[in-house]
Formats: structure tokens, sequence, C-alpha cells
């Protein structure tokens, strides 16, 4: 397996998991605003932010931990 | 008694609402390490396009395959792209000397014709 294969899977999970996590984010800030913040715009940043501030911290965990395989576990 | 309930009713029932939006993003891996988001991705990418076309069969909207185009297939590869493009452009900067002689060449002969 080609490292730099390797660092291109790495990039391309990276980016996945951010557009996820910033989509959970704001749709999370969505439902928060209308349910309890009386629809202000303030939760869905929060939560957009969330999301990416966790994004990052994912891929900086995965480029810092070049000897982990992702593998499935078969039950 | 019942007024005096009625608040902390409605407290549970948003507090209800809310628990459970927090539990299916965690249930569907949306908030869990990035193997498990990437594959979230492509879960969706996977069953949103038929699940739209199910749903405008269901509403009743025939649509004729030439007035609306296909799904389009969410097929990217960041890291692919980027190779391609910097590959692309280290080709184009090899042979930019070579070119950049040719098109002297060219452009001199022409002038040469023209000033004939």
């Amino acid at each position: 397996m080609a490292s730099e294969g390797d660092l291109g899977r790495k990039w391309d999970r990276c980016v996945a998991d951010s557009a996820v996590k910033l989509g959970a984010g704001f749709g999370l800030g969505i439902v928060f605003s209308v349910i309890f913040f009386k629809r202000k715009t303030w939760p869905i940043a929060f939560g957009s932010g969330m999301g990416l501030g966790m994004a990052y911290s994912n891929c900086q965990h995965d480029f810092q931990s070049p000897y982990l395989l992702h593998g499935k576990f078969v039950k | 008694m019942a007024v005096r309930l009625l608040p902390a009713v409605k407290f549970l029932i948003k507090g209800g609402l809310a628990g459970a939006a927090v539990y299916v993003a965690y249930d569907q891996g949306l908030l869990g390490s990035g193997t498990e988001g990437a594959e979230a991705l492509r879960k969706a990418q996977e069953t949103l396009p038929p699940a739209i076309q199910q749903w405008t069969n269901y509403l009743g909207w025939e649509v004729r395959a030439a007035q609306l185009p296909s799904t389009p297939k969410f097929d990217f590869s960041l890291s692919t792209s980027w190779n391609k493009g910097v590959h692309t452009v280290m080709s184009a900067l090899s042979v930019a000397p070579t070119r950049a002689c040719e098109y002297t060449v060219e452009g001199w002969k022409y002038v040469k014709d023209l000033v004939k």
C-alpha cells in the first residue's frame, strides 16, 4: 500500500467527515434554535462551529496516528 | 393545576424532541469518528438519488427523461482531483520552455513574412 495513496485516502475521509459533521451541527443547531431559542441565529452558528471543530479534531487524530489501520469489526 | 402543569409538559415535549434529534444523529454515526462520518456520507450518497426518484414517482410527477437531467453522481475524490491538477500544472511547466521557443520561432517567421 503506497503511503501517498494512504495520505490521499485520509484527506478524502477528512473532507467527507467535515461535510457530515458540518451538516449535522447545522441541522441540530436549527432544531435547538426552533425548539428552545425562539428561532435565533446563534445556535445554528454554534452548532456548525461545533461540527467543524469535531471534524478538525478527528482529522488531526487521523493524521497524527500514522500506524493505526482502519478495519471493520466482523461479529 | 392544569395551567401550572402546561409549561412543564411543553418543556418535556421540547426536550424530548431535541433529545430524539441528538440521539438519531448519534445513532447514524454523524457524531463519531472520521471513519464513521465518511461511511455515513457514502450511505447517504447511495440512498439519496433512488429516494428522490421514488418520491417524485409517488407524488405523481411524471418527468420525462428529456426534461429533467439525471441525478448527479457524487463520486468526488479530493485527493485524486488535487493530484491530477498538480500533474497537469507540472507537465505544462516542463514543456513551457520548448513551447515558448516554438511559438517564438513561428512568430518570428510570421513577422518576417509580413515584412517581405
